[in-house]
């Protein structure tokens, strides 16, 4: 596709439209990523919810148990025992550390309690409850005995806590000393934290599923998971880093897909919408501020140089636009002073300048014409070559193509031409084909001055080149811009290129051939007179001289459909018949005088029907 | 004239209001904390509070909270004095030497209490006053052992 095709509207039009496209496209990928971004990131966020939630589940397990063992570690029973450890009644020690699985504590029903036991001051076991496993060895977990042993003085009064693995599982430990700001030993409180675990999902609030290493579910929240439900998994770690349990979280997928579906078909209408309406209000912009006066401006463009040389382009638009009407009106009106400088200066040169088109008939003639052949302007157009010359201007031509084939310059020679009162006289000539009209034409130079000694036959042929050259360039002109040059009188109605006006011009031409044979039958039988004293009487058409012998040979062309010219002088064929009429209306008004009167106004009809038309 | 006049007036009665307005939220929600330091007070930490409880077992400990907070928990050894109700008689009964060290404690930084229990202390003469500015926040954060009445 060649790019002279494209309009800058189409194209304005398809940019926009790609935008639109690409907007649509965009916004369906940037949907599309939004909704696994959001998925990923609910996903992400859900892993840390756990992990934090776990956190907080492990704090509160902590507080349960730092309390129970606050409450236990001041018993004066314990603590005195611990100093005493030689006389330790082992039965009454393990009662003691049973009473709470017995009879219970607060926040009993919070934890899961697996087993208590007492430490002296080197960790080493002093006794635990029978309630509980019995399979968890007789030492502290090797973490909380480094956490201990590593610590300050004043630090070992803290409670520790730890999550360990026992051989029976996972372990929640809490370590307090016993005896209070004056430690004896220290109590082990140890539970179980998957008890606990599922309360995470109180915090998610979602189905929570507990796990062990090798898979087997261990616990879990009761909430309902369906097929919509994502599980998103968080590996719990004990104290020491080892991987205790996993943890799965269930995110409900249909739900947050429909959420975010939602949103999705929110957002997307918005910035489709949006950019539509963007888009739209810019194509607005360009229809008022670019294509209307583009369109104006190139449509005016077209008129000028079609001929309307008297035409302005409409400079009322952006300021490029308006500076581009600006200067295509100055360029405009230095085309039309230019034509017409060259057409005056034409019209006013000495040399005899004419220009026929291909059927012989005078297309164009200067002042220098017209008195060279002693006729009036409007007489001299209604002549053909034949009529002002007595050689074939055709022929002459045709024989110098024939001598000299590659003949570019113009032909030279010396012309036989006749004078309207009839006496023949030579004159040099410089004639050349030229295109009127797409057609062949012929431009001919007289030298109107061919007595003039002081002007070598040379520069004579210069002068008439020269002259028929610039004749040439106007005839192009006129050809590229009919209408434009006024005094190419016939060149202007030839050129129509419509079907319409040829069809309105051949009816033209009928009815004045009509209207004239008519004028000059009522003029033969019903007047008695001859031709030539129509044209002598009502002046209005030429009479000739030839060979002594006076004819009427413009009238004689309008009474032949084929000899008639093809722009004939309607108006002279109008006063022809109007001048007959009236003579007929003196003398013998009849049959005929009737049918002249209605085959005029017919052909008034038919002209004022032509003209309306073309205003 | 009048009609403008009166709009006015509501428009800066109604800015002033609701400037009021905002000002008291905004002391509402502002919670004071105790003051860094007090002249001539000792400030410690709950390990250098231990180690005096420790070391010094003569030294008073004064927990200047309510009754119930005191029950839910507190340092061992301490007694519970609620700040308004310290009384001059009272301080003098239980530590009659004002050279005698006394530590005070209340709920935390947040807390004014014992900063005015000490306030109080000083000015009847107490010049051995040691403050404990953490207080229980600290202590319980810290998983220090603490004596929980039923």
């Amino acid at each position: 596709m060649k790019i002279e095709s494209l309009s800058i509207r189409s194209s304005t039009i398809a940019i926009i439209s790609m935008i639109g496209i690409i907007a649509i496209v965009l916004s369906m990928f940037a949907g599309t990523y939004f909704k696994q971004a959001a998925l990923d990131a609910q996903i992400n966020s859900l892993s840390r919810v756990i992990q934090v939630a776990s956190q907080e589940m492990l704090k509160q397990l902590r507080s349960r148990t730092f309390d129970l063992g606050m409450k236990l570690g001041h018993s004066s029973e314990l603590i005195s025992m611990l100093k005493a450890p030689a006389a330790i009644d082992k039965e009454r020690l393990v009662q003691l550390l049973d009473d709470p699985f017995v009879n219970g504590f607060v926040g009993f029903s919070e934890i899961d309690l697996e087993k208590i036991r007492v430490y002296n001051l080197q960790l080493e076991l002093v006794g635990e409850s029978n309630t509980g496993p019995a399979m968890l060895g007789d030492e502290l977990t090797g973490f909380l005995v480094d956490i201990v042993k590593n610590r300050k003085v004043s630090d070992r009064l803290k409670a520790v806590d730890a999550l360990w693995m026992s051989a029976q599982g996972p372990l929640f430990s809490t370590l307090v000393p016993l005896g209070g700001l004056r430690p004896v030993g220290y109590l082990e409180i140890i539970v179980n934290p998957i008890f606990n675990l599922p309360d995470i999902g109180n915090i998610t609030k979602t189905p929570v599923r507990i796990y062990s290493l090798s898979g087997d579910m261990i616990n879990t929240n009761e909430q309902e998971i369906t097929d919509g439900h994502l599980p998103v998994e968080f590996t719990l770690h004990a104290s020491d880093g080892t991987p205790a349990f996993k943890i799965a979280g269930y995110e409900n997928i249909d739900e947050l897909s429909r959420e975010m579906d939602n949103t999705q078909t929110v957002t997307i209408t918005g910035f489709l919408l949006l950019s539509f309406s963007t888009l739209l209000f810019a194509l607005w912009l360009f229809h008022r501020f670019l294509f209307t006066p583009l369109g104006r401006m190139i449509g005016d463009m077209e008129q000028i140089t079609h001929g309307k040389l008297d035409l302005t382009v409409n400079n009322k638009g952006l300021r490029e636009f308006h500076i581009l009407a600006d200067a295509f009106n100055s360029m405009t009106d230095q085309v039309r002073m230019r034509t017409n400088d060259l057409q005056r200066l034409l019209d006013l040169d000495d040399n005899a300048l004419m220009c026929f088109d291909h059927d012989n008939e005078a297309v164009y003639f200067n002042t220098g014409a017209t008195s060279l052949f002693g006729y009036a302007s409007d007489e001299i157009i209604d002549l053909d070559s034949t009529d002002l010359f007595v050689d074939d201007i055709n022929q002459i031509i045709e024989q110098a193509d024939v001598a000299d084939g590659s003949r570019q310059d113009s032909l030279h020679a010396r012309l036989g031409c006749k004078h309207k009162d009839g006496h023949v006289f030579q004159c040099d000539a410089s004639i050349n084909t030229v295109d009127v009209l797409a057609q062949n034409g012929i431009a001919i130079a007289l030298n109107a001055t061919p007595g003039n000694e002081l002007v070598s036959s040379t520069q004579s042929y210069q002068r008439l080149d020269a002259a028929e050259e610039t004749l040439s360039s106007l005839l192009a002109f006129a050809k590229e811009n009919p209408g434009a040059m006024p005094g190419l009188v016939n060149l202007g109605m030839l050129h129509t290129g419509d079907n319409d006006i040829d069809e309105q011009k051949a009816k033209i031409r009928e009815q004045v051939v009509k209207v004239m044979n008519m004028s000059l039958s009522c003029w033969e039988h019903d007047l008695c007179k001859t031709k030539l004293e129509l044209a002598e009487e009502s002046g209005l058409w030429p009479v000739y001289i030839d060979k002594s012998t006076p004819t009427t040979r413009t009238l004689d062309k309008y009474l032949n459909i084929a000899s008639c010219p093809k722009n004939p002088r309607s108006q002279r064929a109008v006063d022809t018949a109007e001048f007959v009429l009236r003579n007929m209306m003196e003398k013998s008004p009849g049959e005929k005088c009737t049918e002249l009167h209605e085959a005029l106004e017919t052909f008034r009809l038919l002209l004022s029907g032509i003209k309306s038309r073309n205003k | 004239m009048i009609g403008s006049f009166i709009t006015v007036r509501f428009i800066t009665a109604l800015t002033a209001g609701v400037f009021l307005l905002f000002s008291a939220t905004l002391l509402a929600e502002e919670k004071p904390y105790a003051p860094e330091v007090i002249q001539d007070v000792v400030i410690v930490t709950a390990e250098q509070a231990i180690e005096m409880i420790l070391s010094s077992p003569e030294l008073l400990v004064i927990d200047s909270r309510k009754k119930t907070e005191y029950l839910k928990g507190h340092i061992e050894g301490s007694i519970n004095i609620l700040n308004t109700q310290l009384e001059r008689e009272e301080l003098e009964r239980i530590a009659p030497d004002k050279t005698k060290a006394i530590l005070f404690y209340c709920n935390g930084i947040r807390c004014l209490r014992s900063s005015d229990s000490i306030n109080k202390a000083r000015g009847w003469g107490y010049s051995n006053l040691i403050w404990f500015r953490g207080g229980w926040k600290e202590w319980t954060d810290k998983r220090l052992p603490v004596i929980i009445d039923k």
